[in-house]
Order: structure tokens, then C-alpha cells, then sequence
């Protein structure tokens, strides 16, 4: 017994110590935006007191590494970044992740009502706020100029109005495709979610799964047609880098996708027609005008954290109005705080156009662009399915119905 | 008359020869060129900037740019985690030596198959079984982002590797050498010190080699176990990949330079490789 319990005093002891020296562990992922954070780590050190230990790690490394250190029941780490739509819920579940709430309701200058509705949506599960929203990303549509001019189209309003566009600058012996969004299984599943919106359906509505209604049927379809008659060949292999390089290339005439990606596509290093490259908004469906708007990254604080004051005060720190100022301001971040958009400081580095269709979007966002639950990954696949087969022009009406059924398994699995 | 068909025979075996030669080196060439194609790609895309690099069809001859190397080693401090894995990869694989060499010596003496059985267990289970309990280990005792922590771990990839090279390595060296040793007044251990290692040497480089190159590569240990301090290759090669942009130029760069260190050593060390693989494989 003895034995045991030394080397567990010696680490009560050492972290005991850690505590009292103020010191905090990030871990974060490698994006700009931690980029941005770590830059004012210095500012924060010195008003504080509080030094942090900052670590940056790639997507799944990040995942992986949070998965064994909490489950291992005593990790180091205090202040972490997740991809809320995929790990707040099995962050609540696991009791991983403090509910921040406690801190929010009563800081009235802290104001996080200033959050997007969409962010807010996709950060708390029933209520538990597992972090709070850093980057958010909603989609748009990035377009040729100088195609639209010529074709004399302009930005489409409507799903209507974006097959007639996408037919009228489609010239596919040219190698010229009108329409270039996602075609790859799992992928497609969060570009496709607005037009599912657009159309009034949802993947699921208080865990029933909502993937075989005539509401899903018209999305499936419609999403299916636009990439089968206006988009470019092999799109069964594109996730976004494979459907951006083909704008890029100079061969699309619209990319529909994440709002994030505005740096590689208007970069003249990046892309060969970065200088006659607009954004627009995302057009409405015949019944609603919604939009995914959707937190990418979020910070939150471990559960088992010996320093949590120390680690909200951090939280606070870069999520505050001055500091999301200086995060979207000076390193033109996609921020959450709507009251930056409204501040010249706020969008001054970034695209004009750009700034116009994501505050536009804000309003009318929907805070999730994939199916709502813990399985996320295997929803994802099984969903994308009847999709795929509506892009090849099949029937896909059978499996849309054995796809709903997997996915009401699934959803009853987590009841 | 009975003349006439022995040149025509001759002559159609020559050509038959010419073909099956010809074939052969269409085969290799074949072959190579799949093999090599994904490493070509990687080198030429290294050398070419982002715009070029998504350019379609792609240029086999462009203005190449060493920028993405500069990006590799002065914004990405590539040195610093070259420098991790080194230490990493070698005290591995001279601890995994020094303790394989001779448990290795000790099963194939005393005919310990049951022991080798077990140590190869260690191998067949997936590693990511031992991820938690290491991590859980190393935590308890502050040894998380040390050294010495991705040492020990690593020692799961390469000691069983090592051991099970070199069994049966000493297995085919003939008793009489170790009696006739012996009979002159060696100890066991000065037996093995002095005439079992040198004669083993194809063995214990291929074991050795192997064992860095299989630390070199691990990711999953280096994930969960190394921080900023002991950051390893494999892992800080995501750093180019962040939030909605890939820097594939930067991506190929780090490969290359990942790559080069492998390749070298496995072609300097690939007579070697060949024979201690080998060994053992015919046995009278």
C-alpha cells in the first residue's frame, strides 16, 4: 500500500505545486487561430501573472491525444480546442468538459449573448455550454466575375435562379463546370446539409430521423442533379482540396462551400483566378432561406482541471470583446461576436464581399451542418449514400429510406 | 538433313532468351515505375509553389522553388523535432539491443520457445492497447514529454523485432564453436561478447536498423506521449495541414526531408538487411 501511495502523493504534491506557480496547459489545433492566440499569449502573461503552456496539434492528433489523456482520468491538460459538431457531445457525456454557463450568466460585460445564434446552438448540448465558439464558418458560394459578366448572370437568389445560373456557365467541352461542390461520401454530408434546410428538411428533429420525407427527397435530388449536370468529372472523389484546386485551376465557375476557405481562394498565390473571384451568399430554397452557420472551433476547460479559475481567466481572456476584436480584426479570423461585423476595426482586413454574405448569413443560420449526435462519422457515411446514387442519376428513393432507418438505429442507440 | 534443325533451334532459344530478359527488365521497369511514381511526385511537388502544384495536367518542367524547404526548416523548426526523433529512434534501439541481444541469445541456447512466444505477443497486440496504461504510467512518475518516456515505448515496437531476428541467428551458429570456447576457459557471457556477436553482426545490424526505422515512423506513441519538448517527425509533419488550408508544398517538403535519412541508411545497410533476414530461413 505503501508503495502505491508514494508515487501518488509525489504527483498530488507536484501538482499541487503546479497550481500555485499559476501555470495553465493549452492544447490547441494548428489553425490560424490558434496561431493568433498563441501571439497574445505574452499580453496575457503579463497581466495575469499566469503563464501558459501551449501546445498545437493537427485535427485527429488533437482528438486522439484528448481521447487518452481524459480518459485516462488525469490529464495536465486545463484549456483545450475542440470541434464542437463533432466532440461536445461526447465531451458532456464523458464529463470531460466543465458547463461554462456558471461563469457566462452573470458577466454582464463579458456579454455572450454577442454570440451568434448558430454558434451558441452548436456549442451547448441541452443547455451544458461545453466552450465557447472561436471560429465559426457558414457556406457561400465563390464565383467567377468575369464568367457572370460575360454569361450576363448575376449571383444566384434561389435555388431556381442557381441551376439556371449553373447551366448558363457550364461548358464542359471547355472544361468549364458551373456547379463545383463536394461529391465524396462523408464529405458531401455538410455541404449538402443547406440545401436539406433550404428545402425544409433536417437530417433529424427530436431524435427522428428525418432522411426519407419528400423534403429530403427534393434536396437529394436537386443536390444530385446540380453536380451530375454542371459539375466536373470524378466529383465522387472531392472533399474540398480536390473541388477547390478545381477552381483554383480556373475550371469552375462557382464553389459552394465553407466561408473559411476565402484565403486560399482569393490568395493570387494560391489561385490562378484569385483577382476576378467574388462571394455571394448562399441562395434560398423554395420553402426557407437557412443557411449552415456553424462553430468549427471551440475552447473549453477540462473537468478535472486542479487550475480552473486560472483556465476561465484565460477563456475569458481571448474570447473577449477587445481580444475577438484583435482575433478578427488584425488576423482576419471568421469570428462569432456579431458586434464586430459592425465595426469597421473588426472587418477591415477582410474581403468586402465576403464580410457582406457572412453577416447576411448570420441571421438566418442554422447551427448545425451535419447529423446531430455522438456517431457523427458513421451517420455521416450512411446518410451520404443516396446522395451519391442521386449524383449518377439513379434511383435513390430505397436507399433513402434503408439509409433513414440505419440512422434512426443510431439515433436510438444515444437515447 | 538431319543438321538442318539444330541451328533453327539455336536460333529461336536465343530469341526466346532475348525475350524472357526483355520481359524481365519490362517488369522491373513496371514495377519501379509504381514504386517510385508516389516518391517522384512527392520530390517534384516539393519544389513547386502552391499555384503550381494544383495546376492540371501537372508540368513536368517548371521553375522550381526551394521555398517550401525554407518553410520547413526556418517557420516549422524541422531541426529540433530531426534532432527528437534521433534520439528517440537510436536510445530505442540500443537499449532494445542491449536487452534483445541477449534474452535472443538466451532463447535459442536454452531452447526457450515459450518465452519467445510471449515477447512476441507483445508484438501482435495492437499497440494502442498499451497507449493508456503507458500513458497513465508515465504520468504518475512526470515522465510525459521526456525522452526517456518515448524510449521506453518505443522498446515495445523494436526489442520484440529484435529478439525474433536474432533467434534464429544464433540458433544456426553449431554448439561446437560455443563448447570448443568453453573447453579454452570463456564464460558463457565472454562467449557471447567475443565470438556469438561478431559472427552475428548481419544480424544484429539488420535487427538494429530496422528497430530505428520502425521509432522513426511510429506516430501513435509520439501523439499521446511527446509534447513541445520531444515533439517527433511523423507528428509535427501535420503542421501542415490546419483549419480549411492544406500547404501541400510544405507537406511534400517535410516528407522529402523525413524521407532522406530512411533511404540513405537503408541503402547503405541493405546487404546487411538482405542476410540477417535470411539467416536461418534454410536450416539442415
Amino acid at each position: 500500500m505503501k508503495k502505491f501511495l508514494a508515487p501518488v502523493l509525489a504527483f498530488c504534491l507536484l501538482a499541487g505545486m503546479a497550481s500555485a506557480g499559476q501555470s495553465i496547459r493549452f492544447v490547441a489545433s494548428v489553425s490560424p487561430v490558434a496561431d493568433a492566440i498563441r501571439a497574445l499569449l505574452p499580453d496575457f502573461e503579463k497581466e495575469t501573472g499566469i503563464t501558459v503552456e501551449m501546445e498545437q496539434l493537427g485535427n485527429e492528433q488533437l482528438s486522439q491525444k484528448l481521447t487518452v489523456e481524459f480518459a485516462s482520468g488525469g490529464s495536465g491538460i486545463d484549456v483545450f480546442m475542440i470541434r464542437p459538431l463533432d466532440e461536445a457531445r461526447m465531451l458532456k457525456r464523458n464529463g470531460w468538459a466543465v458547463d461554462l454557463s456558471k461563469w457566462l450568466k452573470d458577466d454582464a460585460d463579458y456579454d455572450f449573448a454577442d454570440y451568434s445564434e448558430g454558434s451558441i446552438q452548436c456549442t451547448s448540448v441541452d443547455g451544458f455550454q461545453t466552450s465557447i465558439p472561436l471560429i465559426n464558418e457558414c457556406q457561400v458560394i465563390y464565383y467567377r466575375k468575369d464568367v457572370f459578366e460575360k454569361a450576363g448572370v448575376q449571383p444566384p437568389k434561389t435555388f431556381e435562379e442557381l441551376e439556371k445560373v449553373a447551366a448558363a456557365v457550364t461548358d464542359k467541352s471547355n472544361e468549364r463546370y458551373g456547379f463545383v461542390s463536394r461529391g465524396a461520401r462523408n464529405a458531401l454530408i455538410t455541404q449538402f446539409s443547406s440545401y436539406l434546410y433550404g428545402f425544409g428538411g433536417d437530417f433529424s428533429k427530436d431524435g427522428q430521423a428525418l432522411m426519407d420525407t419528400p423534403e429530403a427527397h427534393a434536396a437529394i435530388d436537386y443536390y444530385g442533379r446540380m453536380l451530375r449536370l454542371y459539375g466536373p468529372e470524378g466529383v465522387h472523389n472531392m472533399s474540398w482540396p480536390q473541388a477547390a484546386a478545381i477552381f483554383q485551376q480556373g475550371k469552375g465557375a462557382m464553389y459552394i462551400d465553407a466561408s473559411s476557405q476565402y484565403p486560399s481562394m482569393l490568395d493570387p498565390t494560391k489561385s490562378s483566378v484569385a483577382d476576378v473571384t467574388g462571394v455571394a451568399m448562399f441562395p434560398a430554397g423554395p420553402t426557407a432561406h437557412a443557411v449552415y452557420d456553424i462553430t468549427a472551433w471551440a475552447i473549453g476547460i477540462y473537468s478535472n482541471s486542479q487550475n480552473q479559475d486560472a483556465a476561465w481567466q484565460f477563456v475569458r481572456y481571448m474570447t473577449d470583446k477587445d481580444r475577438t476584436l484583435i482575433l478578427q480584426g488584425e488576423y482576419a479570423n471568421q469570428c462569432a461576436r456579431m458586434s464586430i461585423y459592425n465595426s469597421p476595426e473588426g472587418i477591415k482586413k477582410l474581403p468586402a464581399d465576403w464580410v457582406k454574405a457572412v453577416s447576411e448569413t448570420g441571421p438566418i443560420g442554422v447551427g448545425h451542418d451535419r447529423p446531430q449526435l455522438t456517431a457523427v462519422a458513421q451517420a455521416r457515411d450512411i446518410l451520404s449514400e443516396p446522395v451519391t446514387l442521386s449524383i449518377d442519376g439513379k434511383d435513390f428513393k430505397g436507399a433513402a429510406a434503408r439509409a433513414n432507418q440505419r440512422f434512426q438505429e443510431l439515433l436510438d442507440r444515444e437515447k | 538433313m538431319s543438321t538442318a534443325p539444330l541451328p533453327q533451334q539455336e536460333r529461336s532459344s536465343r530469341t526466346g532468351r532475348k525475350l524472357m530478359s526483355a520481359l524481365y527488365y519490362l517488369t522491373i521497369i513496371v514495377c519501379m515505375f509504381f514504386f517510385l511514381l508516389p516518391l517522384l511526385w512527392m520530390l517534384l511537388n516539393a519544389l513547386k509553389t502552391p499555384l503550381q502544384i494544383v495546376q492540371l495536367p501537372p508540368k513536368l518542367i517548371f521553375e522550381p522553388t526551394l521555398d517550401n524547404f525554407r518553410n520547413v526548416f526556418n517557420q516549422q523548426n524541422f531541426l529540433r523535432y530531426i534532432w527528437n526523433s534521433l534520439v528517440i529512434a537510436a536510445g530505442s534501439t540500443v537499449l532494445g539491443l542491449v536487452l534483445g541481444l541477449p534474452a535472443a541469445f538466451s532463447i535459442a541456447r536454452y531452447k526457450q520457445k515459450k518465452l519467445a512466444v510471449f515477447i512476441l505477443i507483445s508484438r501482435m497486440v495492437p499497440g494502442i492497447t498499451f497507449l493508456l496504461p503507458l500513458f497513465i504510467m508515465f504520468r504518475t512518475f512526470s515522465m510525459v514529454d521526456t525522452y526517456t518516456s518515448l524510449i521506453l515505448a518505443h522498446l515495445l515496437v523494436g526489442l520484440p523485432f529484435i529478439v525474433w531476428v536474432m533467434v534464429p541467428f544464433f540458433e544456426s551458429i553449431p554448439n561446437d564453436l560455443m563448447e570448443a570456447a568453453r573447453v579454452d576457459g570463456c564464460s558463457i557471457f565472454a562467449t557471447f561478447i567475443k565470438i556469438i556477436l561478431p559472427i552475428s553482426l548481419p544480424g544484429v545490424v539488420t535487427g538494429g536498423i530496422l528497430s530505428f526505422i520502425f521509432s522513426w515512423n511510429n506516430f501513435m506513441f509520439s501523439v499521446v506521449l511527446a509534447s513541445n519538448r520531444t515533439k517527433t517527425v511523423p507528428v509535427a509533419i501535420f503542421n501542415f495541414i490546419s483549419y480549411a488550408q492544406i500547404d501541400w508544398g510544405g507537406l511534400m517538403a517535410a516528407a522529402v526531408v523525413i524521407t532522406l535519412p530512411v533511404l540513405v541508411i537503408t541503402i547503405v545497410t541493405q546487404k546487411y538487411v538482405i542476410r540477417g533476414l535470411t539467416a536461418g530461413a534454410v536450416k539442415g
